[in-house]
């Protein structure tokens, strides 16, 4: 699929301040410094809390459509921009939440769209100004966890996107992203049934964005969190150090698509168990209606009936 | 809403008011109002409005409206009569009563046509019928005018308590259809500010009662201020219509004095006849041109007098106009007025303001009501015509004017008083609210508050029961009084609300009662779950007594769905004793929550609480002051587009979760953050500048305030949420009618099955013996073999077919006759038999009723016209079990499962009790993936006395939800050989709902090849009531199952509500030829849909069926087609 796509110039990076610019290139350069001519991330969360629009910020153009109040399609969008050899792909994903259920639909479309490509990083993305996770963050990540296998969470980074934003009842920012993260960690690890020891050394990261044009700015007009930071590179330079932190990244070939096929679970019992009925259920069985039948005394009257029978013919 | 709309909102409040003050009404009209106030509501996009109203009578169905207004006439016309007995003559009476009627039938059906279009069309319809029903009583004043001898409808009346009235109504008469139109609007008008209530109460009661037309014609008025209603400050207006007559016109004259002050206003409602010269601006200049348009008619000369007084500031306006015949009459009643006229003081400028409005108010009406007018006008032409002349004008005034008041005191004023204290209640109820309002820091200009006001007075209208009067001094008052008593100090204030927050699991709940009571009530967490429980929180502000009932946040997941279940009903269970005023929904501004997710959350809010918790209810979207995200552009969307927007798409959703499209929740905008901006009062301010907290308080007071209004008033009943209920339940008389109407056959004993046809055979029994043997006379005859046919010459051919089909027609017509007879004897045997001693007749019973014990195949269902593959019906066939009980699969080809198709089962049995009563019994069970239905009927039938049987039946199926029984009764006689009557009797319950229905039904049978069946029935449930009749004629062949021609003709007429529905269809089968016919079918209604077909089969022309290829063929050549491509 992937190869199909015609990957464009990433003109989109001449618009980011030149600060950001000579940021991302330096990133870019290395992945040219460890041969890797393309990335592949996969972008998922709920509707509306803000993918295309991160998709949109990264890429520096409107790539992915945004509409504020009504869904987008089902269908996942390929972004690709190739910027001097180096390729960078985007998917963004639908919602996956539809009418207070995860949308099974839109995952397999998903995992139909992905097939044959590999992910290379997995971008959760849920907003940072919500106070509560429920159980349908929990299920959107078992799906997620389901579809891609809980390795895939070893490649994956947690956006929280309306970033900038000042936290109720006069709580510290910085205390406050760390508990709204912990809180969506905490599902992730639930949800993706992780255990400890699968997090050892590698815990997911957690980037902030903010997409909204109102977002400030530093002296050099690169897009600023609350704290500082110019967020765009962060994203970008998270993203690479996840797709290089040496975990497998994530192939969806068709076994992964399609699940374990059921026609092939048990195959070989099935002599095993014909095995097991001839000898143990038809055999008794058969000995016993010949036995019944050698013991059967027949009334009066059919042996009559057959003598009539047999002298008419 | 801009602050133009706010003040034209506040102006119609005003003038709305006054109106209610006016206002007389008895209960017809103050059914008619709910309708009129609703179409105002639907009218006005203002969002509190609508939410307001949708407390009120929710817009009506058209069948609802009609039934309202149906009670008019009904109700009306009899205490019309009343009024008119004393002097009535009555073969005048009758007649005007007739006419009365068929006007009405008219108006009605004019209106209702309309009505299906659209609300204009509906508020159009509305106003005719209010006219028509003025009409109605003016004429019996007529009547009763003439009846005394005079000519003209006058009636004047005065009273005695001080203060002279003088009333005078006198016809108006516009040169327009050579009908004339009188039309005499008059106000009596009254002052508060003199202080003598009592007075002008008693007055105002005696007013009432002369004329039961006056309230009616008030009513017309409002009818007519369709949307900014703005009426004078009149006080009643009659409105006569009075015919043409030959040489004389009448013009009207208005007098009105009253002792104190007195406003004459003549007000003419426009009218689509004279529009013309009506649509000027001021009551004056229109009596003048009245007076012009009237003149204009041929021999007919007018004077116009009048006198126009203005004092103070304000004006007297009379029109005294007449013909110059009754000149010297007229100046006489002149100089009765005119002490009364010096004696009036001042008028309030407002009566200035009011009477220059109203004018343009009527000028509008004419534009709504054009079509709807000549139904009215058409019917007082020809009462009037005979009717002398005016002279005696004075006498009425000295006369007549005696005989009601008195009475009407006497009557009325028990309610009087009563009504009083109402109004007296709700004047506190409207300082309250403008207390509060003040506390609030709002004017009585914001929206909110301004919508408020005039639903009060509205309500207050509505309620009158006697007509209120509300001026605008109430408000005045009111704002008086509620200033006053707020700058006497924030003395505490009887009013409490209590408000129940529900909303999602962090979206705010908790943060929003800290911000409302401005401290921190109930701690909250951003991370957890801030509230467990449902708990109340009390509190004061601005020294309102405000409760608010905390609840945990619900979740938005399907799977939590029952926790949240849990959490309402932990809810419900805590406001029961204590209902909240008011339900705030609570919702993120901020959060895009599209693909329907607060979906379940929603139904779940409904399923516990039912669909009236939305009518009471908010929507707060927390979050308010965040920026609105970046438009499709890039750049940000407006803030209000944003607001607008996520309003749209809550109000939708809880919409769509009530069940209820009407709904249309107010919304308010809600911010906790402490970082909100505030203005100098501390208040916190949103980005586009509104104050949230006042806003949100005063909704909800709004709505605690017109709850109580409601409860003072007794409006209760129209709150919808029980109204859903019971509407949803009746179920529409046609359809029971029609069902009623149905005839059908009696339960027979099992050896009768067959010989229903017998009875009418018996008939021709004797007829055609001679052709019977006529076959036997006849020649043999040998058939041909094929061979030998062939051999034949084309004349002979026919020669031989036309001679063996005359044969065979004889030969079955023998064989019918020999089966016939067969029967008759076997009956007569039977009848024998019983009379025999027992063992003999067991034996032959035994013999008879041998059951068939194999199964064998029931003959199969009929296929389907055209060939569908999907059409199971040829897959099944089914076995005829010996056992009693029939039992068939239903199938339903376009259920929701096409491939198998079966979807229930049908039962029949029939049983026989005593040998004499027969019972059938059938029962269908259907059911598919939405719903089950089930539908049982039992009949049985008995025969008492020769010739007469009554058939009683219970029939129980359901609809939608609910089961309908229905118990029917019918009793045929067939005394005559030619005539069988039949009468029957149905009551059906549904619900709380009975309706009873009762039909008459008779067959005639002409003779062999004409029968005709007429039925008529009546339908009513709950005071409405639907007639229907129809009417089936048969011409057959002369020997009937032989001869293939058959016509039949049948017509039904079905009347609900004035809505006459009429449907025709004739069907005709002639044979042409041999073994063709033709068959020709065509239906018409008189909404003008109809259907011809006209069809021809043949078993003839095998070749015609290979046209049937063709299709076939096309279709393999595209196939091939498509392959080339």
């Amino acid at each position: 699929m992937a190869a199909l796509q015609m990957s464009r110039e990433w003109i989109g990076i001449q618009q980011f301040p030149p600060a950001t610019q000579s940021k991302l290139l330096e990133i870019l350069g290395k992945y040219k410094e460890e041969d890797v001519s393309s990335l592949t991330v996969l972008v998922m969360g709920k509707g509306g809390v803000g993918k295309s629009s991160t998709v949109n910020s990264v890429i520096g153009e409107k790539a992915a459509a945004v509409s504020t109040f009504q869904s987008e399609g089902l269908r996942p969008t390929f972004v690709s921009r190739s910027r001097s050899g180096f390729t960078l792909n985007i998917i963004d994903t639908p919602g996956l939440i539809e009418g207070g259920y995860v949308n099974d639909q839109a995952i397999n479309l998903i995992k139909k769209f992905l097939l044959n490509t590999t992910i290379d990083v997995l971008l959760y993305v849920d907003r940072l100004d919500v106070y509560r996770v429920d159980d349908l963050d929990r299920q959107v990540i078992s799906a997620i966890t389901d579809a891609f296998g809980k390795e895939i969470w070893k490649k994956s980074a947690l956006v929280l996107s309306h970033a900038q934003f000042s936290p109720p009842d006069g709580l510290n920012y910085d205390l406050f992203v760390t508990r709204r993260s912990d809180a969506l960690l905490k599902v992730i690890r639930t949800g993706a049934q992780l255990k400890k020891h699968d997090m050892q050394g590698s815990s997911i990261p957690v980037i902030l964005v903010e997409n909204s044009g109102r977002c400030h700015k530093n002296e050099s007009d690169e897009k600023i969190l609350p704290d500082g930071t110019s967020w765009i590179p962060n994203l970008v330079k998270t993203i690479t150090e996840i797709s290089f932190n040496g975990n497998k990244a994530i192939h969806v070939d068709k076994k992964l698509v399609d699940g374990p096929n059921p026609n092939e679970r048990g195959k070989r019992l099935i002599p095993l168990i014909l095995a097991f009925q001839y000898l143990l259920i038809m055999k008794p069985l058969v000995r016993s209606i010949k036995s019944d039948v050698s013991r059967e005394s027949k009334p009066a009257w059919e042996l009559r009936d057959s003598g009539l029978a047999s002298r008419r013919s | 809403m801009g602050d133009g709309a706010e003040i034209v909102d506040m102006s119609d409040r005003e003038e709305k008011k006054k109106l209610a003050e006016d206002r007389i009404s008895d209960e017809e009209v103050e059914k008619n109002e709910l309708v009129r106030s609703d179409e105002v509501r639907d009218n006005e996009e203002e969002v509190f409005e609508e939410a307001i109203g949708s407390q009120e009578v929710p817009k009506l169905e058209s069948f609802e409206a009609d039934g309202l207004h149906e009670d008019l006439p009904l109700e009306t016309t009899p205490g019309n009569s009343k009024d008119a007995h004393e002097v009535g003559d009555q073969e005048e009476k009758s007649e005007v009563n007739v006419q009365d009627i068929i006007t009405m039938g008219e108006a009605e059906s004019d209106f209702v046509t309309p009505r299906m279009n659209d609300d204009q069309g509906e508020a159009g319809a509305d106003i005719s019928f209010g006219k028509t029903e003025s009409s109605l009583d003016v004429a019996e004043n007529i009547e009763k005018a003439t009846s005394s001898g005079f000519g003209l409808a006058a009636e004047d009346v005065s009273m005695e308590n001080g203060n002279t009235h003088s009333f005078s109504e006198n016809g108006v008469v516009f040169p327009e259809d050579k009908e004339l139109v009188a039309e005499v609007i008059s106000m009596s008008p009254w002052s508060e500010e003199t202080g003598n209530d009592g007075i002008e109460d008693k007055n105002w009661e005696e007013n009432v009662d002369v004329s039961a037309g006056m309230g009616t014609e008030q009513e017309v008025g409002q009818g007519e201020v369709t949307n900014e209603n703005c009426f004078e400050k009149g006080f009643v207006c009659i409105d006569n219509e009075s015919g043409a007559q030959r040489n004389g016109v009448d013009y009207n004259s208005v007098q009105n004095a009253s002792g104190d002050k007195s406003l004459n206003d003549s007000i003419e409602v426009a009218r689509s006849g004279t529009s013309s010269p009506l649509e000027k601006s001021s009551s004056e200049e229109k009596g003048e041109t009245e007076g012009h348009g009237s003149s204009g008619s041929p021999g007919v000369t007018f004077r116009e007098h009048e006198t126009v007084q203005k004092s103070n500031g304000g004006h007297d306006v009379q029109h005294n106009s007449q013909s110059n015949k009754e000149l010297e009459q007229q100046q006489d009643s002149r100089v009765n007025i005119g002490p009364e006229i010096k004696e009036s003081q001042h008028v309030e400028r407002e009566y200035d303001v009011l009477s220059s409005v109203s004018p343009t108010e009527s000028t509008s009406n004419t534009a709504a009501s054009p079509p709807t007018r000549p139904a009215g006008l058409g019917r007082a032409a020809p009462l009037l015509e005979p009717a002398p002349r005016v002279p005696q004008q004075p006498r009425v005034n000295g006369n007549v004017s005696h005989n009601q008041p008195q009475q009407a005191e006497d009557s009325t004023t028990a309610e009087t008083d009563e009504h009083d204290e109402t109004r007296e209640k709700l004047q506190l109820i409207r300082v309250k609210f403008l207390r509060l309002t003040h506390r609030l820091g709002q004017t009585p200009h914001n929206v909110v508050v301004a919508q408020v006001l005039y639903r009060l007075g509205l309500a207050e209208q509505l309620r009158g029961r006697n007509g209120s009067r509300v001026g605008a001094f109430s408000f005045d008052r009111a704002s008086a009084m509620a200033e006053q008593l707020e700058a006497g100090g924030q003395d505490p204030l009887d009013f409490s609300c209590t408000i129940m927050v529900l909303g999602k699991s962090g979206v705010g709940k908790s943060a929003t009662i800290n911000s409302i009571f401005d401290e921190v009530k109930i701690s909250t967490d951003a991370f957890q779950m801030g509230t467990k429980r449902v708990q109340g929180v009390e509190g004061f502000v601005q020294g309102i007594k405000v409760r608010v009932i905390d609840t945990p946040g619900l979740l938005p997941s399907w799977s939590d769905q029952h926790k949240n279940e849990k959490i309402l009903k932990s809810a419900r269970a805590f406001i029961k004793k204590n209902p909240p005023d008011i339900v705030l929904y609570l919702d993120r501004l901020d959060m895009q929550s599209r693909d329907s997710g607060d979906m379940p959350l929603l139904r779940t809010i409904t399923d516990v609480f039912g669909p009236s918790i939305w009518f009471n209810a908010i929507v707060g979207l927390t979050h308010a002051a965040s920026a609105p995200p970046d438009g499709p552009s890039g750049t940000a969307s407006s803030y209000d587009m944003f607001v607008t927007q996520r309003s749209h798409v809550i109000q939708q959703a809880i919409r769509q979760a009530a069940g209820d499209r009407r709904l249309m929740n107010p919304v308010s905008l809600v911010e906790n953050h402490s970082a909100c901006r505030t203005n100098r009062a501390g208040q916190r301010v949103l980005p586009n500048g509104q104050v949230w907290k006042p806003h949100l308080l005063l909704l909800s007071f709004a709505s605690k305030i017109l709850a109580e209004a409601n409860a003072l008033l007794k409006l209760q009943d129209n709150i919808p949420g029980g109204q859903f209920v019971a509407r949803s339940k009746a179920l529409p008389l046609p359809f029971l009618l029609s069902s009623l109407l149905q005839s059908r056959p009696q339960a027979k004993l099992p050896e009768q099955q067959y010989d229903g046809e017998e009875d009418e055979d018996d008939l021709d029994d004797s007829s055609d013996s001679d052709e019977e043997a006529e076959y036997d006379q006849l020649p043999p005859f040998k058939r041909l073999t094929k061979a030998e046919m062939a051999k034949l010459s084309k004349s002979q051919k026919k020669q031989y077919l036309d001679e063996m089909e005359y044969r065979e027609k004889l030969f079955m017509k023998r064989q019918m006759k020999e089966e016939r007879k067969r029967r008759k004897l076997l009956k007569k045997f039977a009848a024998e038999i019983k009379n025999l001693p027992n063992g003999y007749s067991e034996n032959v019973e035994e013999e008879r009723s041998e059951p068939p014990s194999v199964p064998v195949p029931m003959p199969d269902l009929s296929l389907p016209a055209s060939f569908d593959s999907d059409n199971p019906t040829h897959r099944y066939r089914y076995l005829d079990s010996s056992n009693q009980w029939l039992v068939r699969p239903v199938l339903e080809t376009n259920g929701w499962d096409h491939d198998i198709g079966y979807e229930g089962v049908n039962a029949e049995r029939l049983f026989v009790v005593k040998d004499k009563i027969p019972i059938s019994f059938s029962g269908q069970v259907t059911k598919d993936k939405k719903d089950a239905n089930v539908q049982l009927e039992m009949a049985s039938s008995v025969k008492h006395g020769e010739g007469r049987s009554t058939s009683l039946g219970l029939d129980m199926q359901n609809v939608g939800k609910e089961l309908a029984y229905t118990i029917r009764s019918e009793t045929k006689f067939n005394n005559f050989k030619k005539n069988k009557a039949a009468a029957g009797l149905s009551v059906t319950l549904m619900g709380d709902s009975v309706s009873a229905g009762l039909k008459v039904e008779d067959k005639l049978i002409a003779n062999k090849w004409f029968r005709m069946v007429m039925s008529g029935g009546a339908m009513t449930s709950r005071g409405d009531v639907a007639y229907g009749g129809s009417l089936e004629a048969q011409f057959r062949d002369k020997d009937y199952p032989l001869g293939r021609f058959l016509s039949t003709l049948g017509l039904s007429v079905m009347d609900w509500h004035g809505d006459l529905a009429i449907g025709g269809n004739i069907q005709s089968q002639v044979p042409i030829g041999r073994s063709s016919n033709l068959i020709a079918r065509a239906n018409l209604n008189n909404k003008g849909a109809g259907q011809v077909s006209i069809r021809v089969n043949s078993s003839e022309q095998l070749q015609l069926a290979m046209v049937s290829l063709v299709p076939l063929f096309k279709k393999l050549l595209s196939y091939y087609s498509l392959q080339q491509m």
